[in-house]
C-alpha cells in the first residue's frame, strides 16, 4: 500500500487542514482583542438597527401596494397555529378520555402503552 | 520524472485512474446535489403534547415492548433546533434511547414571534419547563422525572433544577454546559461589555436574529465553513459523505432568533456577571445555586469544543451539591459528541449504562 504521506490527494487534503486550524488559530487570535469588539459591535449595532428600520420601511411599501405585509402572514400563521394547538389539545383530551372509559371490544382503541417494569440488563439478567 | 518517495510507481495509473472516475462521480453528483434535497430529518414518530408559542413538547411514541419506569424529559438548547438528536434512523440518539426501552419527549423550540420579545429567563425556568414536567408526569402517570439538557438546554434545567431542588426531577443529563462564562473567551469578547450595548440592540430589534446568532458561532472558526465546502466537493462522489454534511450542515445554519429580554439576562448576569459561577444567580427572585442540586448527575463534554471550551463546562461538577455525579469526556466537538459515529459508539451505550439502573 503506498505511503499515505507522499500521496499527492493525502498531502492536499492534509494542507487544506491545516490551513483551516491556521487561519482560525490566527483569527481567533486576532477577535480576542479589544480592537476587535469595538470594531464589530459599532458596525453590528448599526447594521442590525439600520435592518429593522428596512424592515419597517418595506412593510409600509406593502401595505401600500395592497399586498399582504408580513406582520399578515405572521398573524394568519399563528391563527393557524393556534387551530392547531387547539386541535391537539382536542386530540390529547380525546386520548385521555378514551383511556379512562375504556373501549369496548371490536371499536377503535389507542396504541396500548407498553408497561413500565423494564429493568437494566445487569439487574434484569439480560 | 520520479515518483515521490514512498508512493510505489506500479500504483500510480490506478490511482489517476481512480481520481479521474471520482471527477466524473463529482460532476454527477454535483448536479444531483444541487437539484435534490437533503435527508428527511427528525422522522422518529412521535405526538405533539402541548404546543406554546415559542414552546413545544413532543412524546416519542415508544419502540419497546417494555419501558423504564422513570421518563426522560430533553431539554433542547434555544438557539438550535431538536432534531439534531434525532437525524436519521441509525443516527438518532431518539431513537438508541427508545430501542433501548425509555419513555422519552423533548422540550423543543420554534422561533419566537416578534410579539415574544418580552420573553424572560424566568418564562423559560419557571413556566416552560415546570409545564412540560407536569405534561411529562400526567401523560406517563409517574412522579419522577430525569432531565436531559443539551448546551444552553443544559443551563436551564441547572436554573430549574436547583429552584426545585426538592423534586421532581430524579436524574439529571448534561452535554456540554457551561458553568464558567468567563472561560467562553470569544463570546466574551464579542459581549465586551465596553463595546455591545445590548440594550440598544434589543430595544431596536425585538428578537436578537438568527443571522446574528449563526454569524458569532461562525466567526469561532470563520475558515471553517469555506474548508467544508472544499471538502465537500472532494468528498461528493461519496454517499454516506454527503448525507452527513446535508445533516449536519442544514442543522447548523437552521439557527433559531432568541427572545430579546431573554438574551439581555443572558449577556448581562451570565456572560457579563457570571452569576451562576459565582453562585449569585437568581430568577424571578429565586435564587438558584446549583450546590443545591443532589440529584445522580452525568455531565458529557467534548475535547474539542470550540463552542462550549472545556474550561467553561469543568466546574458544573465541582459545584453541583451531588454525590453521584460524573463527567465523562470524549473526543469530537460540540456537535459530534451528541450525534458523531463517537457519540454512536461510546456516549449514547455510557449514558444508557448509567441512567438504566437509575430508571427503575
Amino acid at each position: 500500500m503506498a505511503d499515505k504521506s507522499n500521496d499527492p490527494v493525502a498531502m492536499w487534503q492534509n494542507m487544506i487542514g491545516e490551513m483551516e486550524k491556521g487561519f482560525n488559530s490566527f483569527a481567533n487570535q486576532a477577535m480576542a482583542s479589544p480592537e476587535f469588539s469595538k470594531a464589530v459591535n459599532q458596525v453590528g449595532g448599526a447594521t442590525a438597527g439600520a435592518q429593522k428600520q428596512l424592515g419597517d420601511l418595506m412593510e409600509k411599501y406593502l401595505v401600500s401596494m395592497n399586498l399582504p405585509s408580513r406582520a399578515q402572514m405572521v398573524s394568519m400563521a399563528e391563527r393557524l397555529q393556534s387551530i392547531e394547538g387547539q386541535l391537539n389539545e382536542i386530540k390529547a383530551l380525546l386520548h385521555q378520555v378514551h383511556s379512562n372509559s375504556g373501549t369496548p371490544e371490536g371499536r377503535y382503541q389507542a396504541a396500548p402503552k407498553p408497561p413500565r417494569t423494564k429493568r437494566p440488563p445487569s439487574a434484569g439478567g439480560e | 520524472m520520479n515518483a515521490p518517495a514512498g508512493l510505489d510507481p506500479a500504483s500510480i495509473p490506478e490511482r489517476i485512474q481512480s481520481e479521474v472516475q471520482r471527477a466524473i462521480q463529482r460532476s454527477i453528483k454535483g448536479v444531483e446535489y444541487i437539484s435534490s434535497s437533503g435527508p428527511s430529518l427528525g422522522s422518529t414518530p412521535k405526538d405533539i403534547l402541548s404546543v406554546r408559542g415559542t414552546m413545544n413538547l413532543y412524546h416519542y411514541r415508544p419502540m419497546s415492548d417494555e419501558i423504564y419506569r422513570v421518563p426522560i424529559l430533553i431539554v433542547m438548547a434555544t438557539t438550535n433546533r431538536g432534531y439534531i438528536l434525532d437525524l436519521v434512523p441509525g443516527q438518532s440518539f431518539i431513537e438508541f434511547l427508545l430501542k433501548r426501552g425509555y419513555d422519552v419527549y423533548m422540550l423543543d423550540w420554534t422561533a419566537p414571534k416578534p410579539e415574544e420579545k418580552s420573553l424572560r429567563m424566568e418564562d423559560y425556568v419557571l413556566d416552560f419547563i415546570p409545564d412540560c414536567v407536569r405534561r411529562v408526569q400526567r401523560d406517563s402517570g409517574e412522579t419522577d422525572v430525569t432531565v436531559v439538557g443539551y448546551c444552553f438546554g443544559g443551563v436551564l434545567s441547572l436554573l430549574y433544577g436547583s429552584i426545585f431542588a426538592d423534586g421532581p426531577m430524579k436524574n439529571l443529563i448534561c452535554f456540554t454546559t457551561p458553568v464558567d462564562f468567563r472561560e467562553m473567551k470569544l463570546f466574551q469578547n464579542f459581549s465586551d461589555k465596553r463595546y455591545f450595548d445590548v440594550d440598544k440592540l434589543i430595544d431596536s430589534v425585538g428578537n436578537v436574529p438568527p443571522e446574528m446568532i449563526l454569524s458569532s458561532f461562525e466567526m469561532l472558526r470563520p475558515a471553517s465553513r469555506a474548508a467544508s465546502q472544499v471538502q465537500l466537493w472532494e468528498n461528493i462522489w461519496n454517499d454516506e459523505y454527503v448525507k452527513s454534511y446535508r445533516m449536519f450542515d442544514r442543522w447548523a445554519t437552521d439557527t433559531l432568533p432568541l427572545a430579546g429580554e431573554y438574551f439581555r439576562t443572558i449577556t448581562k448576569e451570565l456572560m457579563w456577571d457570571n452569576k451562576l459561577y459565582n453562585d449569585v444567580m437568581s430568577v424571578g427572585g429565586r435564587p438558584a445555586d446549583i450546590s443545591k442540586i443532589t440529584v445522580p448527575i452525568l455531565h458529557a463534554v467534548a475535547e474539542h469544543d470550540h463552542i462550549v471550551p472545556y474550561d467553561a463546562a469543568k466546574p458544573l461538577i465541582q459545584k453541583i451539591g451531588s454525590t453521584d455525579k460524573e463527567e465523562v469526556m470524549l473526543k469530537g466537538g460540540h456537535v459530534s459528541l451528541v450525534a458523531g459515529a463517537n457519540a454512536i459508539k461510546r456516549l449514547w451505550p455510557k449514558l444508557d449504562s448509567w441512567l438504566g439502573e437509575k430508571s427503575i
